[in-house]
């Protein structure tokens, strides 16, 4: 049987000749990036059998993303289903490895295609929503890698040192590494107060590519930065994370009471994203327990999930003006936090981590924070409902749904969760 | 037999057997044949009830799952208590049904009376044999529920003869007549006013002491460990519910205009039930409290003196106010709540004179539940036989109806303690109990009681007298058929020469007879028969007219139900309304709160320029900001 990085590679050569060939056969790249995500999540299964339920989750993702391309025809056709499916080799390839240069690749490979993904649309590209997104994921990119780098290097210097109160300069360095790193993270995914150019490029790009760029390009900078926060935790982590926890609540705020007043569609989307990006921040807060970490990984996992199922169906519906109303409600519920829906699991276990990391007033606010948000979310639903239609939205809002409830008992994806947490380690 | 199939008959026979008619409701032709297999339902629980009482073991709990891991269980407790108490309720809800089939016929609609009927009886069964808390209180709400549904029975509120009150009679503000749907209504609101108290206290039980079965609690450590505050409110927290169920001052309102409901509900809510079920349980409480034995815990006695003097004053409260009234349930409600009254007071004074005590109450109950039933069913064969629910009936009446005539006769006769019939003999318990009670409490508990005792005897002649003596001719006689009401009041009366003949054999029962003999108990049973032959001589007292008029009013009380409590509510909600809810609205639904939103999204949105070098400017200063403070911070941890 041939190893991971082999099928991996693998993978990545048929998408390329896929995307190459897309030129002649648009289809093909198409296929090709079916082929290489269903490589990708067999390698990763099969070497890691507790990643089957993340992998499958990403498994789905990526394809229904893949699928929703098909409703836009833009003009780098084919190769944008390249793009696609390397951002989901990515994903499905970071949890396999614990080499903090691979896990930095993959970070970028998520990243750099939403540049290229975020200037399609129909006959042309979207120069300006382009440069204002690249500007900001250009910035992003670079505080985090740096961060993470000088995080990694306090790590090395630390295991050295004994009584490192006697190393002011070490002491700052992790601080600045860690303060780089979540800011990075923080421009990255939209947290505010660093999330200006959300609301902007969730309106002004084509709803189809913002699906992709709201949900499978979000999962990867989260794991990364978790990994590497947890890897690199030192007896000074307990101060420097209040920081975090304001900037997770200052975000929960920022995006819920934003949304509440906004008209336009993708806009409450925009305020929706900077709110759940705050939910799934106040986990990084819960590396200061590592023995209930697993609680907050699988809370901002499945956040994740379920942030990415809804955006994915929303962002749809505004596509194609409307998508089958019960649908519309469902996904609605599941981000208002209702169970069994899997946004109702994810605030949950964040909670509940949350409690255990002994950040109470975070937990209050975050309840509230999740009756803000019932009103936007039900005007959401109401307004994009409608009647039922064979298309191919109500086929995605269908599949996203049923993402939404497949966790209604979510003890198994919990189970595997905890299998997880043990390994996340780095080695640096 | 296998126990568990004896409870599960015991308590599910009457209940399923009532689903059928219960389901059945909209056919005339079924709801007609089915009250039989409801009747026979009870029957079931009769035997089953012999059955326990004559093959079960003494002092035998029986346990069966339910939510094991919080304690709470199907527990059954087969006492001294239980046993008697179970075949007395199965046998008189079965006399009362075998009677309501003759009662009850051509009723709008028999489905609701039988299932709520057959309801009232399995939740008192439950009552009486459960030794959880839990599990008992569950009977409770049985009741509780039923008890709306019956009293409410005739709902539509259109029969005059189904009121409570004399018509048009208005003192002050307040008319004093209560339809049907308005006395359902009084008991349910009275009687879950009580119960809350009582559920939290068992949930406070349940904490405190990790164990719901009463047999099982070490009480004496429990008010140990709550002190003697803990102690007081946690017993009065019960008693909120015994008082409010069992009709006790100042809540003995609902109880006089239950008398809405069908007469058969009165004889069962009076005799076995409801009222009982407050009074059986204080009873069963103190059984196993033993508080003779618990001097030295502070707090049990000031309890215990609470519920005597309630007891006492509620005795003679009913007593005194059915020598005013003319309406036949309603006096022999309140005698009830007397007769109530004196079970709490007897079992209340077991704190200073032991168990015996506690048996002179529970007997009490024994002879005052079928005596008590017995006089219902004939005042509902009397309201049949001369549409009227007022006191009337001469002798020649009397001569032609002469079943009912006979069993009142021995009814009140056995009921009010005059020798040397039945109730004499526990009446002298009690006065050998109250009588011990001069070295603690002085004389007035004595007092009360041989005053209550007399007006008692009073009110029973004047029933005996003005129904079938010395009362106005009716205005109607309907004296054909009935065959199933005698046979019922009948059997039901008879019972009480089977309780003399038990009270004589029985050891529990050996210092009743005792007590019979003492000077004082005769001298008392003597005052009674004077009493009681005064009163069948002169059952009404023309110059005592104006009293009688304040007590048929039952001095005013209702006022405190039907006037100053709903003013008080509707003052508070008017104020709640007017003041609070315009503030309410105000900040959460209409100015500040929606204000607040409303501005701070506007804020939050208002940054959104569109231009990118605005945005800039605040990440990249917000960044460099954050950094400085970072560096700052991490040199100074």
């Amino acid at each position: 049987m041939m190893e991971l990085p082999m099928m991996m590679l693998m993978a990545l050569v048929i998408l390329t000749l896929g995307s190459v060939f897309s030129f002649k056969y648009r289809e093909l790249g198409f296929y090709g990036a079916v082929v290489a995500i269903i490589i990708a999540f067999s390698a990763v299964s099969l070497s890691a059998p507790q990643l089957i339920y993340y992998s499958a989750f990403i498994f789905a993702i990526g394809i229904i993303n893949l699928v929703s391309l098909k409703a836009i025809k833009s003009v780098i056709q084919g190769i944008d289903y390249g793009l696609v499916g390397m951002m989901a080799l990515a994903t499905l390839y970071i949890f396999t490895t614990q080499d903090l240069a691979m896990i930095l690749a993959a970070f970028v490979l998520v990243s750099v295609p939403t540049y290229i993904l975020v200037m399609v649309r129909e006959g042309g590209a979207n120069v300006e929503v382009g440069i204002k997104y690249i500007t900001f994921m250009v910035l992003a990119t670079v505080l985090f890698l740096i961060g993470a780098i000088i995080l990694a290097y306090t790590k090395n210097a630390f295991d050295g040192v004994l009584l490192w109160e006697d190393q002011p300069l070490l002491r700052f360095y992790y601080i600045l590494g860690y303060v780089m790193l979540v800011l990075g993270l923080s421009i990255e995914v939209g947290v505010a107060p660093l999330h200006e150019w959300v609301p902007d490029v969730f309106t002004s790009a084509d709803p189809i590519p913002m699906s992709i760029i709201a949900s499978l390009a979000k999962i990867v900078p989260f794991i990364v930065a978790l990994r590497i926060l947890i890897s690199t935790s030192n007896s000074l982590t307990v101060s420097i994370t209040l920081f975090t926890a304001v900037l997770a609540t200052v975000s929960m705020f920022t995006g819920n009471i934003g949304a509440l007043t906004s008209k336009e569609h993708a806009r409450v989307l925009a305020y929706s994203t900077v709110a759940n990006m705050g939910y799934v921040l106040a986990c990084v807060v819960v590396i200061i327990k590592p023995e209930f970490f697993f609680f907050a990984l699988t809370g901002a996992l499945l956040m994740l999930f379920a942030n990415a199922a809804g955006k994915i169906g929303f962002f749809t519906a505004i596509k194609s003006e409307g998508a089958f109303s019960p649908m519309m409600y469902m996904l609605a519920f599941s981000f208002i936090g209702l169970p069994p829906l899997m946004g109702f699991w994810g605030k949950l276990f964040i909670l509940f981590s949350l409690v255990k990391a002994e950040y109470i007033w975070l937990v209050a606010l975050m309840v509230i924070n999740s009756a803000i948000s019932i009103p936007y979310y039900l005007r959401l639903a109401r307004e994009l409902g409608v009647g039922w239609k064979t298309n191919l939205t109500n086929f995605i809002c269908i599949a996203v749904v049923i993402i939404t409830l497949i966790t209604f008992l979510p003890d198994w994806f919990f189970k595997g969760m905890e299998v997880i947490a043990q390994t996340i380690g780095i080695a640096i | 037999m296998n126990e568990w199939i004896v409870f599960l008959l015991l308590l599910l026979a009457p209940v399923v057997s009532s689903i059928p008619i219960a389901l059945a409701y909209k056919s005339k032709g079924w709801t007609e044949k089915l009250p039989y297999l409801s009747v026979f339902g009870i029957f079931v629980s009769v035997v089953m009830s012999l059955y326990i009482f004559f093959v079960f073991p003494e002092n035998q709990q029986y346990t069966y799952a339910w939510i094991p891991e919080l304690g709470i269980n199907f527990v059954f407790m087969c006492d001294y208590l239980s046993r008697y108490m179970g075949v007395i309720t199965a046998v008189i809800a079965f006399f009362i049904a075998v009677y309501g089939l003759d009662y009850m016929k051509g009723d709008y609609r028999p489905s609701w009376y039988w299932f709520f009927f057959n309801l009232f009886t399995a939740s008192m069964l439950l009552v009486v044999y459960s030794d959880n808390l839990f599990l008992l209180f569950v009977g409770w709400e049985g009741l509780g529920a039923a008890s709306w549904g019956l009293i409410g029975h005739w709902f539509r509120d259109d029969d005059e003869i189904t009121y409570v009150g004399m018509p048009k009679r208005k003192v002050g503000p307040l008319e004093l007549s209560w339809p049907p749907s308005f006395g359902g209504w009084r008991a349910i609101s009275t009687i879950r006013f009580g119960d809350v108290p009582m559920f939290l206290a068992i949930a406070a039980i349940w904490v405190l002491a990790g164990n719901l079965n009463i047999s099982e609690i070490e009480w004496g450590v429990l008010f140990g460990t709550i002190g003697t505050a803990g102690t007081v409110i946690l017993l009065l927290c019960i008693l909120m519910g015994l008082f409010t169920k069992s009709a006790q001052v100042p809540f003995s309102e609902w109880l006089m205009t239950a008398m809405t409901g069908p007469t058969t509900v009165s004889a069962l809510l009076h005799s076995a039930t409801m009222v009982a079920a407050g009074a059986f349980v204080f009873i069963k409480l103190t059984w196993y409290i033993e508080p003779w034995h618990l001097h030295g815990v502070s707090g049990l006695e000031p309890v215990y003196i609470v519920v005597l003097f309630v007891g006492l004053l509620s005795g003679l409260y009913g007593a005194l106010s059915g020598s005013g009234m003319l309406e036949r349930k309603v006096l022999l409600a309140s005698s009830t709540m007397s007769s109530i009254g004196l079970m709490f007071a007897a079992a209340a004074a077991s704190f200073w004179v032991g168990h015996f005590a506690v048996l002179v109450a529970f007997w009490y109950m024994a002879v005052h539940a079928f005596a008590k039933a017995s006089l219902f069913l004939v005042s509902g064969h009397l309201i049949h036989a001369t549409h009227s629910r007022f006191l009337c009936g001469g002798l020649e009446f009397g001569k032609r109806i002469k079943p009912a005539f006979i069993v009142t006769f021995v009814a009140t006769t056995f009921l009010v303690g005059m020798p040397p019939f039945t109730a004499y003999w526990v009446k002298s318990g009690m006065d050998e109990v109250m009588e011990h009670l001069v070295h603690d409490l002085g004389f007035l508990p004595l007092i009360l009681l041989i005053l209550t005792s007399l007006v008692y005897a009073g009110i029973m002649a004047k029933f005996l007298s003005l129904n079938f003596i010395k009362g106005e001719k009716p205005h109607h006689e309907h004296l054909e058929g009935g065959g199933l009401m005698k046979l019922g009041y009948s059997m039901m009366v008879s019972v009480l020469f089977v309780l003399i003949y038990l009270i004589f054999k029985s050891d529990e029962t050996a210092e009743f007879v005792h007590a019979g003999y003492a000077p004082v108990s005769f001298a008392v049973g003597f005052a009674v028969l004077i009493a009681y032959v005064v009163a069948l001589y002169k059952p009404q007292i023309s110059a005592l007219s104006k009293i009688g008029t304040f007590f048929n009013d039952r001095m005013y009380l209702p006022f405190a139900n039907d006037y100053i409590l709903p003013k008080t509510g509707f003052f508070v909600s008017h104020i709640v309304q007017e003041y609070g809810n315009r503030g309410i609205d105000g900040l959460f639904n209409t100015k500040v709160i929606p204000g607040l939103f409303g501005g701070i999204s506007k804020g939050i949105r208002a940054i959104q320029t569109g231009y990118l070098s605005r945005y800039i400017n605040i990440v990249l200063g917000l960044v460099m900001i954050v950094l400085i403070l970072a560096a700052i911070g991490g040199v100074g941890l």
